[in-house]
């Protein structure tokens, strides 16, 4: 590798996703003095963390972190960040690419302050994806609280347009632009570094479960929506049938991970997301009993491994060893979670009042192929080639991670980048 | 578990499960799926969980003579649910493959029988018998064997005198029945002894009127296919299974009659085609045929379903049971003299290799799964 000390035609590295990972590989290489665009497909920056109520282990919330790593990024002038951008295309060899990044108009400028009277003009309603369509918003909205940048966006897809522009008349800044045009942007980039995500898997594919079919069976995600002061219930943990408190939840776990049929590996983070989400419940409901159905618990290391002790010493707190592979909807909206606990060797029919699916992550890449030239490992992950450089993953679009996992695994990558950059 | 259990594998059993279809039990890791979709499995210790481990801990003793494994029908929804591909549903047919020939005395004739390179021994063992016994007949100046039969009407029995045949045929019957009862009366005191020791059961005094009940209850359900109806995943396997079980029980019906007829009234065959025995004895040999095809259908097209040598050996003994029985009738009606004897020496072969071998191989489950399903209806073992 010392041979070769041709200089890159491009100094500057491209991350692809504005998440926990993406931030951090940003950050990381911008801090020492390298040139980072930043490509994020949503209004706002902070990806899956910014949808979490707490991390765990240390039960914060996601402002922890997330803000401090905004304000960095707002600060560096190395860095330039595109939100509502998507990469196209990504031509060229390691030290050289060429990308075509879309760009889709947010109808905002940045003379936006926030101040709301374009959401109250508004009169056009849209599921709120982000709180997993629990709730809804305006056509114009803000995605969360913490939304960077803090901005308004419109939703085009029921924006009515420049027939209806109430809004255009209520902002006082002129600061919204409904005649805002999609663009294209070229660049050029020594590196790439895909820190594409995660989805939660569809558990609507896993049938003997029942998502679709019982109102009080949620997964894991929209449980900490729900248990998330920004969400839908503005953190109050209740029956999605009828807004009553639960007396009692049950998790599922591998609920679609470990299994052939669904995702064939490990999750890695839904057994520490149920035993905090356990935590959730609790400071709610003091008196909940809570039932936890795992086929191992997955505690890795010895903080996590705290946490589980502390958890399995809440006497209200169940954990059986048994898959759920059945669920029925008794006594008008409860459900029955059928399970065999392996250690009795009897068969468990759990009533509870609200059922959590912990549904593991599938890449993002697996759901929507990227336009470069990658190799992908047969659950869609994508296989970092070190001996060919030049583009990385990062996060869990490497491999299924939890946070700490995930920034250690971006410093690196982006360690990685400025390595190609540098030709060594 | 309070007791303390020491695990004594038997790496033998691990082994010979893969050739009986199990190859896929080291993929279970335990999450227990199985026994919840399973959808006959009972609500007490349910399997095929509890199975899947010990046979991955090569607990023999404790599987052949687990009850559990004859109650489970195949029905392959745990399989086809299964996280892991470790396919359940065929790890206890392998389970029970193998019981059938540990309880099988002697376990030389069953290693014979169940090794495909042996067929054709298998096969020539009836061939031998009779001409060894015709001979000896021969010897001792009754002609019952004659190469040249001759005569107006062509009737198998000229060729093979019916007493010839029914003097091996009996003491075959007898024989096979007396290692089959040998094999299913240590079958029950094994699983008597294993459910009271897993708590499945609780003991009781000998009730017969239970047990009869508890028989025609399990009777019936056999008959009616209950069982198969209430699977989810090889639901059509019903019909299949169904035609060559009546096929078989008509065919039955009709050999016993006839055996009636002939020994007690004299009266010989063939009989006449509009006899009413006749059709029961067509239609049942067309139920063999069509069975197992269908079978064969089902067993090619469901590719996450293992089939081993003993499920191909049972299927194609079906198959040729009734396709020479039908054929030595189609040929004397055509006629041809020499094709019908030969047609007929060969399916007297089939017949005979069916009924010696019957306790070593798959069709052995007859009389295991009865007895399992009596012994669980008796002693209340409920299973859905």
């Amino acid at each position: 590798m010392t041979q070769n000390k041709e200089a890159p035609k491009s100094g500057s590295i491209l991350v692809v996703g504005g998440g926990i990972s993406g931030l951090t590989t940003t950050l990381e290489a911008a801090e020492v003095g390298y040139e980072v665009f930043l490509v994020e497909k949503n209004s706002f920056l902070g990806g899956r963390v910014s949808q979490l109520n707490q991390y765990f282990p240390k039960l914060c919330p996601p402002t922890c972190g997330l803000e401090i790593n905004f304000r960095r990024v707002k600060d560096n002038p190395n860095i330039k960040v595109f939100t509502k951008a998507e990469v196209e295309k990504v031509d060229g060899t390691p030290g050289n690419y060429n990308v075509t990044i879309k760009l889709s108009p947010r109808y905002v400028n940045e003379k936006c302050t926030v101040c709301g009277n374009c959401v109250e003009a508004c009169p056009v309603e849209r599921k709120n994806g982000f709180n997993f369509d629990m709730d809804s918003t305006k056509a114009i909205y803000k995605a969360n609280d913490m939304a960077f940048p803090s901005r308004y966006a419109i939703d085009s897809s029921v924006c009515k347009g420049s027939d209806c522009n109430k809004c255009v008349d209520a902002c006082k800044y002129g600061a919204i632009e409904l005649d805002m045009e999609t663009k294209t942007l070229e660049i050029n980039v020594g590196a790439v570094v895909w820190a594409t995500g995660w989805s939660p898997y569809d558990a609507t594919k896993i049938d003997n479960l029942g998502y679709d079919m019982h109102q009080n069976i949620v997964t894991n995600m929209m449980m900490e929506r729900m248990a998330a002061p920004g969400g839908p219930t503005n953190g109050k943990i209740l029956l999605p049938s009828d807004n009553s408190e639960p007396t009692s939840v049950g998790f599922v776990q591998c609920a679609g991970s470990r299994d052939e049929n669904h995702l064939p590996y490990c999750s890695y983070i839904c057994c520490m997301a149920s035993l905090k989400q356990a935590t959730y419940i609790r400071a709610q409901y003091p008196d909940a009993d809570i039932y936890i159905f795992y086929i191992d618990v997955r505690a890795p290391g010895k903080r996590y491994e705290k946490f589980y002790n502390d958890i399995k010493a809440d006497e209200k707190v169940y954990l059986i060893k048994g898959k759920v592979a059945e669920v029925n909807e008794v006594d008008g909206g409860k459900i029955e979670l059928v399970a065999e606990n392996a250690v009795t060797g009897e068969k468990v029919r759990q009533v509870v009042d609200m059922a959590v699916l912990a549904t593991g992550m599938q890449p993002n890449a697996a759901l929507n192929k990227l336009p470069a030239d990658l190799v992908y490992n047969e659950d869609g992950f994508i296989v970092n080639d070190f001996d060919k450089g030049g583009m990385f993953a990062a996060g869990c679009a490497n491999k299924p991670a939890d946070v700490v996992s995930s920034n250690q695994n971006a410093t690196g990558m982006a360690l990685k980048a400025i390595q190609t950059l540098v030709n060594r | 578990m309070a007791e303390k259990l020491v695990v004594e594998p038997d790496l033998g059993f691990i082994k010979e499960m893969a050739g009986l279809g199990g190859d896929t039990l080291k993929k279970c890791f335990q999450c227990a799926t199985c026994s919840v979709v399973c959808p006959i499995a009972p609500e007490t210790q349910p399997f095929p969980r509890k199975e899947m481990i010990a046979a991955s801990w090569g607990l023999k003793d404790k599987l052949v003579g687990d009850m559990d494994i004859w109650l489970c029908h195949n029905c392959g929804d745990c399989t086809t649910m299964c996280p892991r591909g470790a396919k359940p549903g065929e790890v206890l047919g392998a389970i029970r493959s193998y019981a059938i020939q540990d309880y099988a005395a002697p376990k030389a004739v069953g290693k014979m029988v169940n090794n495909p390179k042996m067929l054709p021994i298998l096969f020539l063992i009836p061939s031998i018998l009779f001409l060894i016994v015709g001979f000896a007949y021969k010897a001792a100046g009754i002609n019952w064997l004659n190469f040249s039969p001759g005569g107006e009407i062509i009737a198998h029995y000229k060729f093979f005198n019916t007493w010839l045949v029914d003097s091996i045929f009996v003491p075959t019957m007898l024989g096979m029945n007396l290692i089959l009862a040998y094999g299913v009366y240590r079958f029950i005191c094994d699983i008597h002894k294993n459910a009271l020791a897993a708590g499945k059961v609780e003991d009781k005094p000998f009730d017969p009127k239970d047990l009869v009940t508890s028989l025609i209850n399990v009777v019936v359900r056999i008959m009616r296919h209950d069982k198969f109806s209430e699977c989810g995943e090889n639901k059509e396997r019903a019909t299949a299974h169904m035609m060559v079980l009546f096929g078989f029980i008509g065919l039955f019906v009709v050999t016993g009659t006839v055996f009636i007829g002939l020994y007690v009234f004299g009266v010989h065959g063939p009989l006449s085609q509009i006899n009413p025995l006749k059709w029961i004895g067509n239609i049942g040999g067309l139920m063999l045929i069509i069975g197992s095809l269908l079978m064969v259908k089902n067993r090619l097209t469901k590719t996450d379903q293992t089939s081993s040598y003993q499920d191909w050996y049972l299927i194609g003994m079906v198959f040729m049971l009734g396709f020479s029985g039908m054929l030595t009738q189609m040929t004397r009606l055509a006629g041809g003299e020499g094709v019908t004897y030969v047609v007929y020496f060969i399916h007297l072969q089939l017949v005979w290799m069916f009924i010696a071998f019957l306790p070593y191989t798959k069709i052995a489950h007859l009389v295991y799964r009865t007895a399992a399903m009596v012994y669980a209806d008796y002693m209340g073992r409920g299973f859905k």
